[in-house]
């Protein structure tokens, strides 16, 4: 029994897709550009040539935000999507009728159908793949090559994570509408 | 914090967006293959991505071959399938991490258009009309030929065993080194070029001759950094570019100056980019040296000791009156910015800057690498802790090869323009050129290739089909049909770099380790490692070449005369499978035992990654890092007073070059009106023309897109996603528009890689524009590495 959360230093991103690849690879996902689990959200620099505002120009690595307070969980009319025994929202596909009630209620647009198993899926925090076999990080956290990425235990005090939140500011995304995110950018 | 954070706008804007629906990729790729497996063969899966299991699976140490870099990863192999590559967290060079390439390597593998078995050529050069054969078959075809073109044997004859009759190219890899000693010790030829003179000659030549290494960089200590014409966060090079993006934006390096004409991801990274003039960065640096010098601001003790022709260098910067004031109307970068610039490096505990790498961009590439070079050394932070790092070598033990000696072989002649030809690596443009101008010397027939494509990396395509026309026989070793595998008469295909183990390598610098790839399955269909192939050509045209130089070699003749001809043959290396006795695994074992004993063989062996003191320094620190020697026994020190800083380098006078880094004003940039300067580059999620076929990749960039200033766009009435046609004097092509405001209005970028004319690649065919087709093939004084930046285009709507 967990609480699982990532803590995303996200001033590392240099948004190479990495971890879009890593995640494609260990849970299969489809390909196609409206078929990512995780993806990076960019901001176009602003400004003309020459004078651009380099600030204005981001990278923000995002995926399921595995809400404590879900709004795909709470519209989901077959509980096909839940939340795990470690916290982490997942998807029942034998449950799911493909209504997308759950698409339309994310925040955060974390949701995207996959054609083959006709489920309305998303990022599991590889709970399937790799934390089924007792690893005890996610494909996307491991092969980051800048190292934005910490996954692990918000309730253990002693995990990386918790000390990371403890030592350092972070924020979430859309606090306001108090879904709870588990995911926070380290600043 | 305003913050894009939807899928949907992320997907809508940017050129990400996809040209073909997911389920046209993710269906059907792999199951229109003809091959039909037997149950011993290795398996191919049944989708593009497969789900890893939680069952039983192996675990076999690779490195990546999808780039130079080698990472250390493990292969996750379930039921006779690689499902998952991983990174290994052993190697200090590799940091724990699989770029997005490294971790699409699988696709590489699994690509349905690999080449499966021996071809030969059937229809018209270039035609890609291939017929199957078996590997017995076409080994005979190189020795025999065919009806359809010459074997070597006939050739050698004619030529009176002039092996250098016989050009090679080969592109960067693990096995490059057996493909040099086959064909250029064993077979004899001189004529040799790769990717060293159309990628970083100059810039590894440059940095060599002033400080005597093409450093590392400690960027866990830097404070300061200037990186130009180096773009890390897109070109990734392993460790600079975990390192580097960990401390900018303040986080350790406290200012991070870009400099580059095009805003890149590296930009994106940086506090202050400054646009430079394509081709300029030299008179920004003999500015940034101006002023230092002007206000005495370098770390003269240093200099003093270190230095040669320091003094002269000073003098020579200080007269030619190297101004920012100067240089602001030639670089296009502000001379306030040139003078903050230096003084706050020269203030900075800790200053670099980033020796940059990848392509010649200007004539003037290898005195700017100098200059950078020199300016460094001025702050005295080189050979040490947060400067320029020459490290530790680690050493294997060096290879004998019993290579014959060939009296009938001519020497290398690609020299013309060039003021120091190397003989090693030689020019592939003068190469070319000098063969199609018929200046060489002697008939140029054969040219065997391996992993290396011309057609698409070497400027002026149009020069290179004709150069592959021209020989009497083409024999290309490859994993793909690339555009240069078209040129071919024979066609042997290799196992990819997941199915084969590959001799093993050491790395050096601040944290040096030894690497060994091994095979995680066997390899596919007919494809063989290339070791074996390396040696099967070797046995069978060893005996047949032999009777050929009896016949013309004079010294051959005498030493059977008087030794007899079976001793001859075996003693003095004419037995030319004798380099591959063993299969590289054991030689690898041979090797490392050899030089630090079995207990690093059965660490290297299991884990891919061995060090002295490996088993005593590694250990993970915390989720994502780990230490791999301890602070103290890093070698950020190494030279002591054996460093040289080579201002003045009186040998490149004899020849007609500079000895210190001067400005010419026929360097200046311009373009004319109506006309733009074409810029190429690298993407994250590619390696030049080797992956624009991998399914993976392909779906995150589908092609390369023409980047041109939006205003001028506009004017032009050119939309996101319009088909633009580009020419220049030697080419032309077409491919999609981007209009950004990340260039400058008369210029305009596409990304190196893309536009394949082979139709044996179902994703790469045709998609996007060749730059090579694009580019001029201007070459540099020194080395006669390509220029890639001094082409000039038309572009115009279609
Ligand atoms: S792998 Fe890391 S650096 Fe690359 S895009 Fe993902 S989060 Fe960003
Ligand atoms: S945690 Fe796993 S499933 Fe979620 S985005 Fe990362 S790799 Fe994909
Ligand atoms: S940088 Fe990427 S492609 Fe290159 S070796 Fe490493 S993982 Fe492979």
């Amino acid at each position: 029994m967990a609480r699982y959360g990532m803590a995303l230093d996200y001033k590392n991103c240099i948004n190479c897709k990495a971890c879009e690849v890593a995640c494609k690879e260990e849970n299969g996902v489809l390909l196609g550009a409206d078929k990512h689990r995780i993806w990076v959200g960019v901001n176009e620099v602003e400004g003309e040539w020459p004078l651009l505002d380099i600030v204005s120009s981001t990278f923000l690595p995002s995926q399921c935000q595995h809400c404590d307070n879900a709004p795909c969980q709470e519209v989901c009319p077959t509980h096909a999507t839940y939340y795990d025994e470690n916290g982490v929202v997942r998807v029942d596909s034998n449950k799911c009728i493909l209504c997308s009630y759950c698409m339309n209620a994310c925040p955060y647009d974390a949701r995207y159908v996959d054609d083959r198993t006709m489920t309305v899926d998303k990022c599991t925090f590889c709970s399937d793949t790799r934390l089924a076999r007792g690893e005890t990080t996610t494909a996307c956290q491991n092969t980051c090559p800048t190292k934005v990425r910490t996954f692990g235990d918000l309730d253990d005090p002693e995990s990386e994570i918790s000390i990371l939140l403890k030592t350092r500011e972070h924020f979430s995304l859309k606090s306001h509408l108090g879904t709870k995110p588990k995911l926070f950018y380290l600043t | 914090m305003e913050v894009e954070v939807s899928r949907r706008r992320f997907l809508g804007g940017t050129v990400a967006m996809t040209i073909f629906g997911g389920a046209a990729v993710s269906t059907g790729l792999l199951s229109g293959g003809e091959e039909k497996h037997n149950s011993s063969s290795p398996r191919i899966p049944k989708t593009v991505t497969t789900k890893t299991g939680t069952g039983e699976a192996e675990k076999v140490p690779f490195l990546c071959g999808m780039c130079v870099n080698k990472c250390a990863g493990y292969a996750r192999v379930e039921d006779g399938i690689i499902t998952k590559l991983d990174p290994n967290p052993h190697f200090p060079k590799s940091r724990n991490m699989l770029c997005p390439r490294g971790n699409a390597g699988i696709q590489t593998t699994y690509d349905p258009d690999r080449l499966k078995y021996p071809l030969i050529r059937v229809g018209e050069r270039g035609s890609g009309k291939f017929k199957r054969i078996s590997w017995e078959e076409a080994y005979d075809a190189i020795l025999n030929g065919t009806d359809k073109f010459k074997g070597l044997k006939q050739i050698l004859d004619e030529e009176k065993d002039n092996r250098a009759t016989i050009g090679y190219c080969n592109g960067e890899g693990l096995s490059k080194e057996g493909f040099e000693t086959l064909v250029g010790q064993k077979l004899g030829s001189p004529n040799y070029v790769d990717e060293v003179s159309i990628c970083l000659e100059t810039a590894g030549a440059g940095f060599f001759a002033t400080l005597g290494v093409y450093p590392e960089i400690d960027f866990e200590h830097a404070d300061y950094l200037i990186i130009s014409g180096a773009n890390r966060a897109e070109a990734i090079i392993t460790p600079d570019t975990q390192d580097m993006f960990k401390h900018t934006k303040r986080r350790g390096i406290k200012k991070t100056v870009c400099i580059d004409p095009r805003f890149t991801n590296t930009a994106a990274k940086a506090d202050k980019w400054l646009p430079v003039n394509p081709g300029t960065d030299l008179a920004f640096v003999l500015a940034l040296t101006w002023v230092v010098f002007n206000e005495n601001l370098q770390n003269e003790a240093f200099m003093k000791k270190y230095g040669v022709g320091y003094e002269e260098y000073k003098q020579h910067i200080l007269s030619h009156k190297y101004t920012p004031e100067w240089a602001e109307p030639i670089c296009g970068i502000k001379a306030k910015d040139i003078y903050t610039i230096a003084r706050e490096f020269m203030q900075a505990e800790a200053p670099v800057y980033y020796p940059g790498r990848r392509s010649v961009f200007s004539p003037n590439d290898y005195q700017l690498r100098r200059a950078m070079a020199i300016f460094q050394a001025l702050s005295g932070n080189i050979d040490k802790k947060g400067g320029y790092i020459y490290g530790n070598p680690i050493m294997l033990p060096p290879e004998y090869v019993n290579a014959p000696i060939y009296d009938q072989a001519k020497e290398r002649f690609d020299t013309e323009g060039i003021a120091f030809p190397t003989l090693k690596s030689g020019s592939w443009i003068v190469f070319r050129n000098m063969v199609l101008e018929g200046k060489n010397p002697y008939p140029l027939r054969v040219m065997f290739m391996r992993k290396h494509n011309p057609m698409m990396s070497v400027p002026n395509s149009a020069k290179t089909a004709e150069f592959l026309k021209k020989m009497d026989l083409n024999v290309m070793i490859d994993i793909l049909p690339s555009d240069t595998a078209m040129y071919a008469d024979v066609i042997l295909p290799e196992a990819s770099y997941l199915e084969r183990t590959s001799p093993v390598k050491a790395y050096g610098f601040l944290e040096p380790a030894v690497v060994m790839r091994k095979a995680a399955i066997k390899p596919l269909y007919e494809t063989k490692e290339p070791e074996v192939i390396y040696k099967e050509l070797a046995e069978k045209l060893a005996k047949p070449l032999f009777e050929i130089s009896k016949k013309y070699d004079k010294d051959l003749q005498e030493q059977i005369k008087l030794r007899g001809e079976k001793k001859v043959f075996e003693e003095d290396g004419w037995n030319l499978a004798d380099a591959w006795e063993l299969p590289v695994y054991e030689k690898n074992k041979e090797i490392i035992e050899k030089a630090f004993g079995p207990k690093a063989w059965e660490i290297l062996d299991e884990k891919g990654v061995y060090y002295p003191h490996m088993e005593e320094y590694f250990k993970q620190l915390n989720p994502n890092e780990y230490q791999y020697y301890p602070k103290s026994k890093k070698f950020y020190s190494t030279m002591g007073d054996k460093k040289r800083v080579v201002c003045k380098f009186d040998r490149l006078a004899t020849r007609g070059i500079d000895p210190m880094p001067t400005w010419h004003d026929e360097w200046k940039f311009s373009v004319p009106e109506g006309k733009f300067r074409l810029i190429t580059g690298r993407h994250a999620q590619f390696t030049q023309s080797g992956t624009t076929n991998n399914a993976m990749l392909r779906d995150l960039i589908p092609t390369n897109y023409l980047w041109i200033n939006k205003r001028t766009a506009k004017k032009m009435g050119i939309e996101f996603g319009d088909k633009v046609e580009i020419k220049s004097e030697v080419g032309k092509g077409q491919l999609l528009a981007y209009p950004t405001e990340k260039i400058a209005p008369n210029q305009v970028f596409m990304l190196h890689g893309f536009g394949s004319q082979s139709e044996g690649l179902e994703l790469a065919y045709g998609n996007g524009c060749n730059d090579a087709a694009i580019i001029k093939d201007d070459f540099e004084p020194v080395f006669g590495a390509a220029v890639m930046h001094s082409t000039n285009v038309e572009i115009r709507k279609v």
